[in-house]
């Protein structure tokens, strides 16, 4: 680390949730920091343009509009956190294209900002489980992780404590505890659900939802003032974001420099030394072509972009791409599939309301394929619900007959509970969901567009079935005096905002791009740790153990660093 | 309460040290942020000829009246369902408002030899009625269908009974005065009694 020869000790490339926390943990041990953001810059508080705005303030009062959405934001619009509130936080589509194939589409939901999309994130953390590091070999599809959840466990610890984790303590094998504030409290109506699914449905666990939102002043955030979205920005940091949290910690250092509105076209590659050397920036501004130099590069862009990049940085050494030695880079996409498994009204705790916006809901954790004497026929491993509550209001029921004041008093008033279920499903790895660069087709920087196809296979089909016919059994034993059940499996890939794969972690370099901490096997001063790492993909929101992978990683690469090996 | 009234009432909620510690800053510029702009219903708008727009304005006060708590016009309405005819609606659905406007003014004519803001409230209603008679098998009714942009083909009494209702519970009257608001909650609790009297919330999820 002595030698100034390079611009920088390290250069992070993405500043989203994985970026956020490459740049803390390498600025807090000493280095040099350079975070590079395609997108346009962010400020905290200052720029949540949108936040707690009233319905009378939007542009037709929120009703989406149509015209603008199909012509500039068709994918970005079909996110639930997309509306006149979010949209300086969305990419535009029209000014960056991606070649979706009609055949086998993905919906690629993309924040290109300072903070990525850590900004509009769902926010639910969940840990992956012992089993969730050995699918893969146990019913051979695909590899197996070259970690365990040992290896991970004090990692996740480590994230935890710093981002603030809300949650019930349940001591499941499936769902292993975080580090947890107080969890949130439960709705009256969860409170009967949960005691009737106790003994109609013993085989399931109903808790809190575990979510990076504050339940108590943590690290100098404030607690939750449950204003309700948060997925506008919060200025008091109630919920975790590189903006809130990790980037001012880095900032805290004085070794970070952040450069917005640079777009990494590629990385290069020093023959002699077997290293990158250096990362090519297009400005997004004058369009100039600059490159900085870095000891270390770590990739955070997000899934599908860190591949692109990987993929365009081409050499004598790697023709196909930058630590591709394998054929495998671009390969073995994963999405969770998910949608809405069942929607139940019921009629139970009418007189009882609540106060205050809960932005978090309840979980359920996987139930199904959990050990040897558990096998289901039709499918391997296994899928998770969330469930949300709403207390029916005007928005219900505007369409029914009437005029004059008992339509507007009916109206005014709370009507029936609505407990919905949306599962979340494991995603098996494909070879064939593939991340590829279209060289014919460029973007407005002449970087080779990406291009992506994206199927599911019939176990994704299978365990979808399976979570829609749970679904509905558990409102039937919820107490739902109405329920609507969901149909096949609709989600297009890309719509859980889950990817992940395509640049793999694994024992072997014939068949895996990185190796146990995340370094790639053929380039050791390069490290990926966003979602491209994931060897598979477990049922659970994956965020939380991106960021656990890349504090793991960079704790690795500074000591290989210091040590001299890298 | 404007942005920045909130951004004050939140500092003084929350503990100081910790808001400070991160440089919170309040000397922005306001008017950036939507929590400050003018309500969308203020904006000009001049699509309507006189006529309609008085017919629209007891359209929809006939829709949601005023009672012992504001109705449609006090809650900015009439202009909110002019704007979104002119700014929102697409071509088909605009014609199909104007015709099926028209035809409702028409038909006051006919049957009761006055413009429809000249005939009593209860003929409006009457009128009224008859509309969502005929078109009572719409799919507009169907339970449930409520969760979408648009029924775009559905027929003017729908049309106008979505945009007033819309318009209605989610303007600064309405969501105050008649729905409850409370935009800086600082607690969840999630089992309260509801007293028979009480209103829902403004639905803070209605725009994400």
């Amino acid at each position: 680390m002595k030698n100034n020869t390079t611009d920088y000790d390290a250069i992070v490339i993405g500043s989203g949730i994985s970026g956020g926390w490459a740049a803390k943990e390498l600025t807090e041990k000493g280095l040099k920091v350079l975070v590079l953001e395609r997108g346009k810059d962010i400020k905290h508080a200052q720029d949540y343009r949108g936040e707690h705005a009233p319905t009378w303030k939007f542009s037709f009062h929120g009703k989406p509009d149509r015209e603008k959405n199909y012509e500039e934001y068709p994918i970005q619009s079909e996110s639930y956190a997309f509306s006149e509130a979010t949209q300086h936080f969305f990419n535009n589509d029209k000014k960056n294209p991606y070649v979706r194939n009609k055949d086998k589409p993905f919906n690629w939901m993309r924040a290109d900002v300072v903070g990525g999309r850590s900004l509009i994130w769902g926010r639910q953390v969940y840990r992956f489980n012992e089993q969730d590091f050995k699918p893969n070999q146990q019913d051979k599809n695909g590899i197996d992780w070259p970690i365990e959840y040992k290896d991970l466990a004090p990692w996740y610890s480590h994230v935890e404590k710093f981002i603030g984790v809300s949650g019930q303590k349940e001591n499941l094998p499936q769902l292993p505890d975080s580090e947890f504030l107080p969890p949130m409290k439960m709705f009256a109506l969860e409170k009967t659900i949960k005691k009737r699914l106790a003994s109609k449905a013993p085989e399931v666990t109903m808790t809190m939802g575990r979510c990076a939102i504050l339940t108590e002043h943590h690290n100098g955030r404030a607690a939750c003032h449950y204003c309700g979205p948060c997925h506008r920005g919060c200025s008091t940091g109630g919920y975790f974001s590189s903006q809130s949290s990790t980037l001012p910690a880095a900032k805290a250092t004085g070794n970070l420099t952040i450069k917005a509105d640079s777009v990494v076209e590629k990385l290069i590659y020093d023959k002699k030394s077997g290293k990158v050397s250096a990362v090519q920036v297009v400005d997004v501004h004058s369009k100039k072509r600059q490159q900085y130099s870095a000891k270390l590069f770590f990739m955070c862009a997000s899934t599908v972009a860190t591949t692109q990049i990987l993929l365009n940085s081409k050499s004598d050494s790697f023709p196909n791409g930058i630590a591709n030695s394998s054929g495998t880079l671009g390969h073995y996409l994963m999405d969770h599939p998910h949608g809405s498994a069942a929607v139940g009204f019921f009629l139970d705790d009418m007189d009882s309301y609540y106060f205050g916006n809960r932005p978090n809901g309840t979980y359920i954790p996987r139930f199904k394929n959990l050990d040897k004497n558990d096998k289901e026929k039709d499918f391997v491993r296994g899928y998770g619900y969330q469930g949300h509550v709403i207390r029916s209001d005007w928005r219900f029921s505007f369409n029914s007959k009437g005029f004059g004041a008992s339509y507007k008093e009916s109206l005014r008033k709370p009507g029936p509970w609505i407990w919905s279920l949306t599962g979340f499903a494991e995603c098996l790895p494909q070879k064939s969901n593939k991340v590829f660069l279209d060289e014919k087709k460029l973007d407005s920087y002449g970087i080779p567009q990406v291009s992506i196809e994206f199927e599911w296979g019939n176990n994704e089909k299978a365990l979808w079935k399976d979570a829609a016919n749970n679904a509905d059994r558990l409102m039937k034993a919820a107490g739902a005096v109405f329920n609507i059940k969901s149909k096949a499996l609709k989600a297009v890939g890309g719509s859980g905002i889950h990817e992940m794969g395509t640049a793999r972690m694994g024992s072997d370099p014939a068949n895996s791009v990185l190796n146990k901490h995340n370094q790639a096997h053929d380039v050791a001063n390069l490290f990926v740790t966003d979602g491209a790492c994931m060897t598979s993909s477990s049922c659970v929101n994956p965020s939380l153990t991106y960021m656990a992978l890349t504090a793991r990683a960079c704790d690795y690469a500074v000591q290989q660093l210091t040590a001299g090996h890298i | 309460m404007n942005r920045r009234e909130f951004m004050q009432c939140a500092a003084v909620l929350i503990s100081g040290a910790s808001i400070s510690s991160l440089g919170f800053t309040m000397n922005h510029e306001q008017h950036a942020f939507l929590a400050s702009a003018p309500n969308y219903n203020k904006n000009p708008v001049n699509f309507f000829s006189a006529l309609q727009r008085s017919a629209v304005s007891a359209i929809s006060e006939a829709i949601i009246p005023a009672t012992d708590t504001p109705g449609a016009i006090e809650a900015g309405v009439p202009a909110f369902i002019e704007l979104m005819v002119a700014e929102w609606f697409n071509p088909q659905e605009r014609a199909n408002f104007m015709a099926g406007l028209d035809a409702l003014m028409q038909q006051s004519q006919e049957q009761y030899q006055k413009s429809f803001n000249d005939i009593t409230q209860s003929e409006q209603v009457t009128l009224l009625e008859k509309l969502e008679d005929d078109a009572s098998d719409s799919i507009w009714y169907q339970r449930g269908n409520v969760m979408r942009d648009i029924v775009s083909d559905a027929p003017f009494i729908c049309q106008i009974k979505e945009l007033t209702t819309w318009g209605f519970f989610t303007s600064e009257v309405g969501g105050k005065q008649v729905l409850r608001s409370n935009p800086m909650p600082m607690r969840f609790d999630g089992d309260i009694p509801l007293k028979p009297e009480e209103s829902t919330w403004i639905s803070t999820y209605t725009v994400m």
